[in-house]
């Protein structure tokens, strides 16, 4: 019993009616490429895997063409270690060029066989039987192939002489044909590694080390100092928490369970030790120890430059950057003593299986890698990681595990594009030709060792390996020549990326050529032609330039521009070079981009890019154009947009808004020209046409600006610093340094408080009877209807607001309040007679409620909000009382306050109640109508909603006046201020009231969140008319009621001002910018059903707490969700272990200018956040 | 505290879940009920694989509680087809191979399907708008984009063919 598996080759190798096509020389361990089976279809097998590139489609249309059979009647296995041959990973575009070729010379081999079968079954000659679509035929004989292979198991060997089909004769192959895989991927229908489930499987996450995305050095396997599986093992679902070494993963019934689980756990870890700053990489990697290796040396390339005139050296810096696969990656083990299988979307399945077999001690033959598909990744990712992660997991439980990465884990810890550093030194004889090139190269990557071997101690190397080569030779004659690369270890975790260190190595050549150009006064495609010296190539380079409408210029600005925008073409050239050098060359691309460079903010908009390639013979021509189109796509957006960001420890950049890429209103219109070659051997598609893309898109930012850019990305920062002509301000804080915050309040002093004792301010004694204690009445006396009622004034009161146990168990108490004063715990007023108020009579509990007393005759202390319960009428508190009473016990003791001396003592408490008990009475006003006298009395009394939105002087007494209801703190949190103080752009008015407190959710004003949704999730069990009675007593409360037309122009004013902030507030804070429209914009966008940021009343306040809280923390879907529109049924989720404090600081610099510009910046956003990050709030999500 | 149960209609067949309120929607669609249509992209509602629709609108899955489409109607890429057939956007995202990896696909569909809802003419500049919060990696954007214009046109032509049978 167990997930979808291969038919592995053992039985085919048993099989009696198949006919066998294998590898030479495999006597003892066959290798099968192709199974022609009884029922006349064929299956072909190829080492190599699909990763989203459609090449499933182009292998199957090889064997289908030299086979003779219809496309769909050819089934091809790809990777499956149980099946496929061991081909090597599926890197460098080498899977048409290389690893087909024994496939087909397979097929070629399959079909002469069996021709040579049916010419002996009808005695003729071989040459005059025909084959089509399978059948063999000959005069009025016809044989399919199922029924010639029928009977008998037969091996042949792959003959390289078998004769192959002229391309004349091809019928499928060049012919674009559909995939079979999108219908069953537009359906669902399609089985990715994602969705393998096998049966009995439980379900793990990982924890990471803190030294997220570095592999090797100080600490790296070794930091790990505790896990205590303890508080995490009563969780729902809990199975096993698993450490070896560095390696920490948890194991879980549900998915959603592990997920849970692997957030509450919290590994005590050593700090991550400082690294290099690889934001700008350029010194990092000139430091970083390295083997220079010449490539080639030319001429007295010394002797050259001295003489060239004018000499040019340059310097090109590319950022680290990301694969970014769309889906994290995910994979399934299923692990026993004798044997492990894995459903992985790993590139390279028999060196999976290796690591595998060394990870778990166990042999390579008792490992299966079922190979499936998973999202594209353009290199490696974590696929292979996270399948060695499920390995370890499943073995530590004995049952199948599947893992699933999370986002913020795949974009940590993917093994980096890396940056590279190249300096090119040169210049111009005296003709304006390249009188010299000197290059070398910087590359820190390697092969990046599966991260459960390095994290489990296995692993604890860091070598260099030799793939900075790649097209490091320039295509142009120059006399003089020295190419090296400086082969190098990573720094951070690192490893092919699309277009290998030739992308950024031809960035460096095309720009060059292009400076040359420019130097020399001569058209920049001219100039290559000159020195281009490959027939090919040069007919690319002309065809390309022809289709695009290419006009010679030999200065920069001859495109003109219009208003802000200055409009620039650029050329470039590269073939993309492979495998070990000196390598093999893949598909020639050329590239015209053009731009539109906003003078104004800096933005580059690629607005078409005309780009052609040399593929030789396409056996998909639409597979090739998609390619092209992906190159193009992916490779503006990596120009354009992508760098990953770095902590002083790790890496930063872990979701989308720390990491943008290209959106749709960014794709430039693109016009792919495709050299037809059908006479030429096919070349690998899938990178080339990335290659030329930097150069072509800085040559064109020259083009319209006459700056040249040698580092990237172009981001609207980077290009206004040269505009500008000023450095840039690479990691610039955009904040104020933080003041320090301010307190709840201000000091206190002792002698204020001894002051209220001596000078017998205290009418009341501190010391206070106790009430006798009762047995806990019996529920049965109160009677339903009282305790229904008695509901719904807890209700009002929101007393679970504050008085819900941990875990959320009502009324036990036990929640921390912390104040200037010490901590402060909710009792547990549950009908407990140990810990909670079951053995209180009616009477103490009233005194309790009214003058702060407990029973037992000590001060409570008012963070209980007496003050406003002291207005509560009788006939409520009989109900409240009998509703406690008839609730559920909870057996939990609540924790002793922590008062800071002399608060810790009680009595003290009397002189305070001398003082402000009773300040806050109300009166019944006839004047003012039945909804209001109802609206007051539950806001001011049961509602108690001055104890937080009310200030509180020195003695933590709520202060009167104006201050009333003009906004406090509570549970760090801001309660903003109500009525006329109200903070956002928009009047509050009894329908705003009404909306806020029903549906926890105002359009003109935001959404209820921390300790307020829940108070909105506790009204939800009140009638309209009460909720209707606090709107009309709060709207009373904001002066004379705006009209309604006053209200729509406000919101209108506040709209437009953010808009008109847009652009300021980008340049104010530009990574801010980039996080809020990759991490935020999907929800707060322009058709968002939420209310406008620009009306949100915490963007609007003084203080960004409850911003930053929100951020931190998420925020549940309100409680009302019956009652709100279909579209707002999403919750925020939490950033607040997903950004960094830089990160979320840039982004609250943002919203403030953006939403909210005419307020003053924020200038304690970095210490109100560290203050809140030391004190998480209990209120948020999760 | 044991939760209710939630009921809600997953691509139109009632369901139960014995489940918190809390829980993403994604995960008991995806394990509970089987559909491998939406995707674990982010779980931070940014990229869109999870896209689902509910009572008609595009929503994200991942960031849903499950408690907030209770009684509302889910429908995921499974649900689309009618009858068998493919629905015309999951048709026209087909005919014009608008895939490569094909792990952003379901959120495209979802979206595309939603907007058409919407606004049946959708502008080119409608059409980026609406997918411009959902993203592809692999760079298919341009045989996206004709796979909208194609069911635009699909859902234009069988919605004329209705209304001329009516």
């Amino acid at each position: 019993m167990t997930g979808p598996r291969e038919t592995s080759r053992e039985l085919y190798l048993e099989q009696p009616d198949v006919l066998l096509v294998l590898k030479p020389g495999g006597a003892n361990a066959p290798e099968i490429y192709l199974a022609v089976r009884a029922d006349g279809e064929a299956v072909a097998f190829n080492g190599h895997v699909d990763l989203g590139t459609g090449i499933r489609t182009a292998l199957a249309q090889i064997v289908a063409e030299e086979l003779e059979l219809p496309l769909e009647r050819v089934r091809m296995v790809l990777g499956t270690t149980s099946a496929a041959p061991d081909q090597g990973p599926t890197i460098a575009s080498e899977t048409i060029q290389v690893t087909a070729v024994p496939l087909r010379l397979a097929a070629a081999t399959a079909r002469r066989h069996l021709v040579a079968q049916a010419a002996t079954l009808w005695a003729v000659a071989a040459d005059e039987i025909a084959v089509a679509d399978g059948v063999l035929s000959h005069g009025a004989n016809r044989i399919g192939y199922g029924d010639l292979v029928r009977g008998q198991h037969r091996r042949i060997d792959i003959d390289t002489t078998a004769p192959v089909k002229s391309v004349e004769a091809y019928r499928i192959v060049g012919k674009s044909l559909a995939r079979a895989d999108i219908a069953a991927k537009s359906t669902g229908d399609w089985t990715y590694v994602h969705d393998v489930r096998v049966p009995g499987m439980l379900h793990g996450r990982v924890v990471r080390p803190p030294y997220v995305g570095y592999d090797h050095g100080e600490g790296v396997g070794s930091s790990l100092i505790s896990v205590d599986p303890g508080p995490v093992s009563h969780m729902p679902g809990f199975v096993a928490v698993v450490a070896i070494g560095d390696f920490v993963g948890v194991v879980a019934e549900r998915e959603e369970q592990a997920a849970a689980i692997a957030r509450a756990l919290k590994p005590v870890w050593r700090a991550p030790p400082r690294r290099p700053d690889l934001n700008a990489p350029e010194q990092a990697l000139r430091d970083n120890p390295a083997m220079r290796r010449v490539l080639k040396e030319e001429g007295d390339v010394e002797r050259a430059l001295a003489a060239a005139s004018p000499r040019m050296d340059r310097t090109y810096v590319w950022p680290y950057q990301m694969h970014g696969s769309i889906g994290p990656s995910c994979a399934v083990a299923d692990w026993s003593a004798q044997r492990l299988i894995v459903w992985s979307g790993t590139q390279n399945p028999y060196f999976m299986r290796r690591d595998l077999a060394r990870l778990l001690d166990m042999p390579e033959e008792a490992i299966v890698v079922e190979r499936h598909e998973a999202a594209g990744c353009y290199g490696r990712n974590c696929a292979d990681d996270v399948t060695a992660d499920a390995a370890l997991l499943s073995r530590a439980v004995g049952r199948p595990v599947r893992v699933q990465l999370t986002r913020e884990q795949e974009h940590g810890w993917e093994p980096k594009g890396a940056a590279q550093v190249v300096d090119v030194r040169g210049g111009l004889d005296l003709a304006g030709g390249p009188i010299a090139y000197d290059f070398e190269t910087r590359y820190p990557s390697n092969l990046a060792p599966t991260l459960a071997l390095v994290l489990t101690g296995k692993v604890t190397t860091n070598e260099a390996v030799e793939m900075g080569d790649r097209t490091a030779i320039p295509p142009y004659a120059v006399p003089s020549m020295r190419i090296a690369v400086q082969d190098m270890p990573p720094i951070a975790r690192a490893s092919w990326f699309r277009g290998v260190s030739a992308m950024p190595n031809s960035f460096a050549h095309e720009s060059f050529f292009d400076e040359l150009a420019a130097a020399a006064g001569v058209d920049p495609v001219e100039y290559r032609l000159r020195y281009l010296t490959d027939p090919r190539a040069r007919d690319l380079v002309r065809a390309v330039a022809d289709r695009a409408g290419w006009h010679a210029r030999t200065r920069w600005g001859s495109e003109g521009g219009e208003g802000e925008l200055l409009y620039g073409r650029g050329f470039a050239y590269a073939v993309y070079v492979h495998g070990k050098f000196p390598g093999t060359p893949a598909a020639w691309s050329a590239w015209v981009a053009d731009v539109a460079v906003n003078r104004r903010t800096g933005e580059v908009t690629v607005t078409r890019v005309t780009v052609g390639q040399d593929s030789g013979l396409m056996i998909n021509p639409d597979g090739v154009r998609h390619q092209i189109h992906g190159n193009v796509i992916q490779s503006v957006s990596r120009v354009l947009k992508e760098k990953v960001s770095f902590t002083e420890t790790a890496v930063e950049s872990a979701e989308w808004g720390g990491y943008p890429i290209l959106t749709f209103e960014e794709v430039p219109d693109i016009d792919v020209l495709m050299v037809p070659r059908p006479h030429e051997p096919p070349l690998g598609v899938g990178e080339s046409a990335s290659v030329p893309s930097a150069a072509a898109i800085v040559n064109a930012v020259y083009d319209a600006t006459g700056l040249r850019f040698r580092e990237l990305p172009l981001t609207p920062d980077r290009i206004l610093a040269g505009l500008e002509g000023r450095s840039e301000k690479e990691d610039g804080k955009t904040g104020q340094a933080g003041r320090k915050r301010r307190r709840w309040l201000g000091g206190f002093g002792l002698a204020g408080l001894a002051g209220i004792a001596a000078c017998g301010l205290a009418t009341l004694s501190p010391l206070r009877p106790s009430v006798a204690a009762i047995e806990r009445p019996d529920p049965a006396s109160f009677g339903a209807a009282a305790i229904e009622r008695g509901r719904l004034v807890a209700a009002a009161g929101a007393c679970d607001a504050c008085h819900a146990g941990a875990g959320g168990q009502p009324l036990a108490g036990g929640r921390a309040f912390t104040t200037p004063f010490g901590t402060v715990f909710a009792a547990n007023i549950s009908p407990d007679e140990s810990h909670g108020i079951g053995n209180w009579s009616y009477l103490a509990f009233v005194r309790a409620m009214r003058e702060g007393i407990s029973r037992n005759g000590t001060h409570l202390y008012p963070v209980h909000p007496y003050t406003s319960f002291v207005n509560v009428s009788e006939g409520d508190l009989q109900d409240l009382y009998a509703y406690l009473m008839a609730s559920p016990a909870a057996k939990s003791p609540a924790p002793p306050a922590r008062m800071t001396p002399p608060f810790n003592m009680r009595g003290l408490m009397a002189g305070w109640n001398a003082l402000f008990l009773g300040s806050n009475a109300i009166a019944y006003d006839p004047a003012k109508g039945e909804a209001w006298n109802r609206g007051a009395y539950l806001v001011e009394g049961l509602g108690h909603c001055s104890a937080c939105h009310t200030q509180r002087n020195r003695f933590g007494a709520e202060k009167s006046g104006a201050a009333h209801l003009s906004g406090g703190l509570a549970d760090g949190w801001e309660a903003p201020a109500l009525g006329h103080a109200a903070k956002g752009p928009v009047a509050w008015t009894q329908t705003a009231f009404f909306d806020y407190l029903r549906t926890g959710h105002s359009a003109d004003h935001g959404s209820a969140g921390g300790p307020m949704a829940k108070v909105v999730a506790s009204l939800s069990s009140l009638p309209d008319a009460d909720i209707q009675a606090m709107a009309t007593y709060l709207a009373s409360l904001s002066g004379t009621p705006a009209a309604a037309g006053g209200i729509a122009e406000q919101r209108r004013a506040a709209l437009a001002s953010a808009q008109a902030a847009a652009w300021p507030a980008a340049r104010l804070s530009p990574r801010g910018e980039r996080l809020f429209e990759g991490a935020c914009s999907a929800c707060h966008g322009p058709d968002s059903p939420l209310a406008d940021l620009a009306l949100n009343t915490n963007l609007h306040s003084d203080r960004p707490d409850n911003l930053l809280q929100t951020i931190l923390a998420g925020a549940p879907a309100p409680a009302s969700l019956a009652r709100r529109n279909p579209g707002e049924v999403m919750a925020m989720p939490a950033f607040g272990d997903t950004l960094s404090d830089r990160q979320i600081e840039d982004l609250a610099h943002y919203l403030r200018a953006r939403f909210a510009p005419e307020k003053p910046a924020w200038s304690d956003v970095s210490s109100v956040l560290s203050h809140l990050r030391q004190t998480p709030s209990p209120t948020g999500g999760h | 505290m044991a939760a209710p149960f939630l009921t809600l209609s997953v691509n139109g067949a009632q369901r139960r879940f014995d489940l918190p309120g809390d829980t993403p929607l994604l995960y008991p669609l995806r394990n509970d009920c089987g559909l491998n249509g939406p995707k674990f992209g982010c779980g931070l509602g940014e990229c869109g694989a999870c896209a689902v629709l509910v009572d008609g609108r595009p929503v994200r899955s991942c960031t849903t509680p499950l408690a907030a489409v209770a009684g509302r109607a889910v429908v995921t890429l499974e649900g689309l087809s009618r009858d068998g057939a493919p629905h015309p956007v999951q048709q026209a995202f087909t005919e014009m191979q608008a895939a490569q990896c094909g792990y952003c696909l379901n959120g495209m569909i979802i979206a595309t399907v939603g907007l058409l809802s919407r606004k049946p003419n959708a502008s080119e500049a409608e059409i980026r708008a609406a997918l411009r919060r959902h993203l592809c990696r692999c760079g298919t954007h341009v045989e996206i984009l004709a796979a909208v214009r194609r069911a635009r046109a699909l859902m234009t032509a069988s919605t004329g063919k209705e209304a001329g049978a009516a």
